[in-house]
């Protein structure tokens, strides 16, 4: 089946149902999800979750949805979900197909509705005790739709780690449509690790996250969005009662990259924290986005929210589009936002300067440094790094130096 | 008492300089010889912290006179690093924080660069870390210095101790020693001169610019130049600390 996204616009509940496939006896979340995307209509350039991201151009593009052949999965170390089919599990991890039960019918953004609909099944993940895993995302498909949905569990009291990382051959102009439903149980620590390096033109993505933090229990977000194209993730979180979210994300972009964080993380219990940092590297042409609400509910007294972006324009012709905001209905609470954009400072680069440090040296050093400062929050040294390779990687071959 | 007749490794000539639109240095004169101490003093605003700045390229100043000689080269047109790698040290009065780089990544990085310069076979991580934790060492410094980021939630004193343990691991020649004894309690006073004066080989020449003559009892100078509204106003030796101490700069004719 081919698709036009953007063909979807203006349509009635059953128009859409009909240009995606969908048959008469959907089953309840399906139908709620056809209901909430008819609604909320397929994102614009106007749309606010979408205005810093050219959504128009990629929802534009005809695709041929690729079809979820599943197969045995075989049995080795990590997940590995090629083209949205699991192919690779680690012995006694439960990892399967299944309906979605759990779906968020208050999310703000049409794709994960889209996203739901178009997958015909779920990626289940239920970690067990302190499980630390890894999760390899790989695209093989040129010109194709790809959507997919992980719903992930985790269980009470338990302390569990996913170091997620995606992986593409030669391929181009495909779209994936992808996220999870994580559902972070009582007293227990979710820790979501991602690593994404892009190279231009193999792939886009909009990935549509819902994350539900229970009573007293953490979640952990670190993302490293590094190198080019076009990427959107977008979250909603919801804090239980003494909650806690701490999320950083990195961004270093080149070329003519279109990529950042859409979040809107909602203070529901009392007592509930989150701690939102986002370090922006803008090379080349490229545009990051950092597009992030903290709401507070009359429900969460006595919250703390703290959130911060900072950015480092490496090249004039970069752009950064930071809105940290905040919503709250409370007095009683603690609460903090600001953003920065910026140059490298001159004083850091002089006082390398004055070591013997050559002026493009000291720059390397001084943002491979500001990156440092949120990789160095991975605990795991092993793979601490992995993530400082890769951000090397994609910053000595996507960075053009500047004359001075 | 005058030091011009005598071999010169750095030769101030005539310098005019500006920050801004303010002119700061007026046709300031300066020779240091090798193996000696040079001390400036003077008042606020004297032009000071302008003299170490232009010495060693500084951004914020703008050379519109005169010349820098280096070892019978004139340096005025080199880059900062140009200046360091030949053996020019400036020790800042306010040394910055960098988040997220490693003092001794930094460190190694900056020690390596002149050793290559000078066509030395650069130091691995392994011969590194002998070398710096001799230095710290001596110096009294903690070892976790090694993996803390540079200067980051340094105290005062501990900001000053690394810049002379990056002095001592580096080796220059000039050694510009900014208000190094600023902010430090008498210990780190003690530990500081003691690593400055061990630099003491008889070849390697300072310059201590500072406001209180504290900081000369325990670098003994050889030269004392008072410097006064852009210019050096008067020379001798080190007698004369003794003399403003009593009387002030004002006291001090052209």
């Amino acid at each position: 089946m081919r698709l036009t996204i953007n063909n979807l616009k203006k349509k009635s509940k059953d128009e859409i149902a009909q240009m995606l496939g969908l048959t008469d006896d959907l089953p309840p979340s399906k139908e709620a999800a056809l209901e909430r995307l008819s609604t909320l209509g397929i994102p614009t350039k106007k749309s606010e979750e979408y205005r810093y991201f050219d959504v128009e151009s990629l929802l534009d593009k005809s695709y041929e949805v690729h079809m979820h052949v599943p197969k045995e999965p075989k049995i080795g170390e990590k997940i590995v979900i090629e083209n949205g089919i699991i192919i690779e599990v680690p012995k006694g991890m439960r990892v399967y197909y299944d309906q979605c039960d759990a779906l968020d019918l208050t999310h703000y953004d049409p794709i994960y509705y889209l996203g739901h609909l178009l997958a015909p099944h779920v990626i289940k993940i239920d970690l067990d005790g302190d499980a630390e895993v890894e999760l390899v995302h790989r695209y093989t498909h040129s010109g194709a739709l790809l959507p997919y949905r992980i719903v992930l569990f985790n269980q009470e009291n338990r302390h569990a780690t996913v170091y997620e990382t995606f992986e593409t051959e030669e391929i181009s102009d495909s779209l994936i449509l992808y996220g999870y439903d994580m559902h972070i149980a009582k007293d227990s620590t979710l820790r979501l690790i991602k690593t994404q390096s892009m190279d231009e033109n193999r792939y886009a993505m909009i990935s549509s996250n819902r994350i539900k933090v229970n009573d007293h229990a953490n979640a952990l977000i670190k993302t490293f969005d590094l190198g080019g194209d076009q990427a959107l993730q977008l979250f909603k979180v919801d804090l239980g009662t003494y909650s806690h979210i701490d999320a950083g994300h990195l961004l270093y972009l080149n070329h003519q990259a279109k990529r950042g964080t859409v979040s809107k993380i909602n203070h529901i219990g009392e007592h509930s924290t989150s701690q939102q940092e986002a370090k922006n590297i803008l090379d080349g042409n490229a545009r990051g986005i950092f597009d992030a609400l903290i709401k507070v509910e009359h429900s969460a007294k006595w919250t703390k929210a703290h959130q911060n972006s900072k950015a480092i324009l490496l090249h004039e012709d970069a752009y950064m589009a930071a809105k940290p905001q905040l919503e709250i209905y409370i007095d009683e609470l603690e609460a903090s936002h600001g953003a920065t954009t910026g140059q490298l400072d001159r004083k850091q680069i002089f006082y390398l300067q004055s070591r013997g440090i050559s002026y493009v040296e000291a720059r390397k050093m001084l943002v491979i440094a500001f990156a440092n400062t949120l990789i160095e929050t991975v605990k795991d040294t092993r793979h601490q790094e992995r993530i400082q390779k890769a951000f090397e990687k994609a910053f000595y071959t996507g960075h053009k130096e500047l004359k001075r | 008492m005058s030091n011009n007749k005598n071999e010169k490794v750095l030769e101030i000539k005539d310098v005019h300089a500006k920050i801004g639109n303010k002119e700061i240095l007026k046709g300031l004169s300066l020779d240091l010889e090798p193996g000696k101490v040079h001390a400036i003093m003077g008042p606020n605003g004297a032009g000071k912290s302008t003299l170490s700045k232009t010495i060693v390229g500084h951004y914020d100043v703008e050379m519109t006179g005169g010349d820098i000689i280096y070892k019978g080269k004139s340096i005025k047109d080199w880059e900062p690093e140009e200046r360091a790698l030949e053996g020019i040290f400036l020790s800042f009065q306010h040394p910055v924080e960098i988040p997220g780089v490693n003092n001794a990544y930094f460190l190694r990085t900056a020690v390596n660069a002149k050793r290559k310069h000078e066509g030395k076979e650069e130091l691995n991580a392994a011969e590194f870390l002998r070398e710096m934790k001799k230095y710290l060492e001596l110096l009294g410094m903690k070892s976790d210095m090694i993996s803390r980021s540079l200067n980051e939630g340094f105290s005062g004193g501990e900001k000053k101790r690394n810049e002379i343990l990056q002095m001592m691991m580096l080796e220059p020649d000039v050694i510009i020693l900014d208000e190094i004894d600023s902010g430090l309690d008498i210990d780190a006073l003690r530990a500081v001169s003691e690593g400055i004066n061990r630099m003491k080989d008889g070849k390697r020449s300072f310059l201590v610019i500072t406001h209180y003559s504290r900081i000369l009892d325990y670098i003994e100078p050889d030269y004392i130049h008072v410097l006064k509204d852009g210019k050096v106003i008067k020379t001798a030796g080190p007698e004369l600390v003794a003399q403003l101490e009593e009387h002030g700069y004002d006291a001090i004719e052209e």
